[in-house]
């Protein structure tokens, strides 16, 4: 009987100093050296950290000048990465808030040039580029931001936005055709889908869209002002009334959008 | 005089210009003022020092999720 006891005892102290053992926190060793390079080195990674530090405050509090000073002098440092891409990335969002798109669009491009799989900066580069006007460039960043990532919804929808301001409707259509696969409650996707189709002449299919989005969002003035066009044009003149009159009451706060409404709506009324 | 036959004038043009607006068959889709595109989305937020394969990446996460709300797309506008 004791033997059992004893074993037993034996067996709970050998599980118990393994646990001890396994949550035992070994500190890393301080690096220590007299070397001054590597004091030199450790300096500035101590002055690259505590920028990233002030830099990030300072854009939560939306002080743009100060984010860009520290993001500068970071990236002036060329550090390894991920700093590197990081700073530059950082960089480009204060640029973005003080109107300089062009240097943020540069800034984008060279955090891709060092990290070629950063997808954050594919995602802000086209929505810069599509501020600049630049489709060319927003559009080739769309393609490779969507081969990276298939499934992404961003990229899906950047890419089929900024097809439909270069007026291409067929990959605006394959575009947001596929991201209503993964979210075919997103009303924004139907109506973009409803454009699309309406700039390739299927005013069934555009019909259909734009009827969808309304059902997922019964109150969205620019889908009921997009049915009523189509509506008009296909002669269904009441109905067509009817929906500018309902996109008219719905638009709160976008006037310009409930004044082209209200003169769609009037328009028929005239004839 | 001449005041009243601009005025005239004008009247007349406005006056055609929402006939034509009413008339269907004349009415241009594909150039429609109404048929805007969505707006793009925002800009992703900041990262941090130890960058977007940090364990906890908002921004990069945002980039890669497969759903509009957690990628951060427009809502209805």
């Amino acid at each position: 009987m004791l033997r059992r006891i004893a074993s037993a005892l034996i067996a709970i102290f050998a599980v118990a100093s393994t646990l001890a053992r396994a949550q035992t926190y070994t500190p890393s060793p301080v690096p220590r050296t007299t070397n001054v390079p590597e004091l030199h080195a450790q300096a500035v990674s101590r002055q690259i950290r505590e920028r990233f530090t002030i830099g990030l405050g300072a854009e939560a509090r939306g002080d743009w000048p100060q984010a860009i000073a520290e993001f500068e002098r970071i990236v002036a440092f060329a550090p390894p990465e991920p700093q590197g891409s990081t700073a530059r990335y950082d960089l480009s969002i204060a640029y973005a808030n003080v109107g300089r798109n062009d240097d943020a669009a540069a800034q984008l491009r060279a955090a891709i040039a060092l990290d070629p799989g950063f997808l954050a900066a594919m995602a802000n580069l086209i929505a810069i580029d599509a501020r600049r006007g630049d489709l060319t460039e927003a559009r080739a960043v769309a393609a490779r931001f969507t081969a990276l990532a298939p499934e992404s919804a961003r990229a899906l929808y950047s890419q089929g936005i900024v097809a439909l301001q270069a007026g291409d409707a067929s990959a605006a259509q394959a575009a947001f055709s596929h991201l209503i696969v993964r979210n075919p409650s997103y009303a924004v996707a139907h109506y973009d889908l409803g454009l699309a189709e309406v700039r390739l002449g299927s005013l069934a299919d555009a019909e259909r869209e734009f009827g969808t989005a309304l059902s997922l969002a019964p109150t969205y003035a620019r889908a009921r002002l997009a049915l009523g066009t189509v509506l008009l044009h296909e002669g269904r003149r009441a109905e067509a009334r009817a929906a500018f009159d309902r996109a008219a009451s719905d638009a709160n706060g976008d006037s310009t959008l409930r004044n082209v409404a209200l003169a769609m709506r009037d328009a028929i009324a005239a004839r | 005089m001449h005041r009243a036959l601009l005025a005239g004038l004008l009247t007349a043009a406005l006056l055609g210009a929402r006939v034509a607006m009413a008339n269907a068959s004349a009415f241009d889709l594909t150039g429609a003022s109404a048929l805007v595109p969505s707006s793009m989305p925002d800009l992703l937020e900041p990262i941090t020092y130890t960058g977007r394969t940090g364990w906890d990446c908002v921004a990069e996460r945002a980039a890669a999720d497969n759903g509009w709300r957690g990628a951060g797309l427009p809502d209805r506008r």
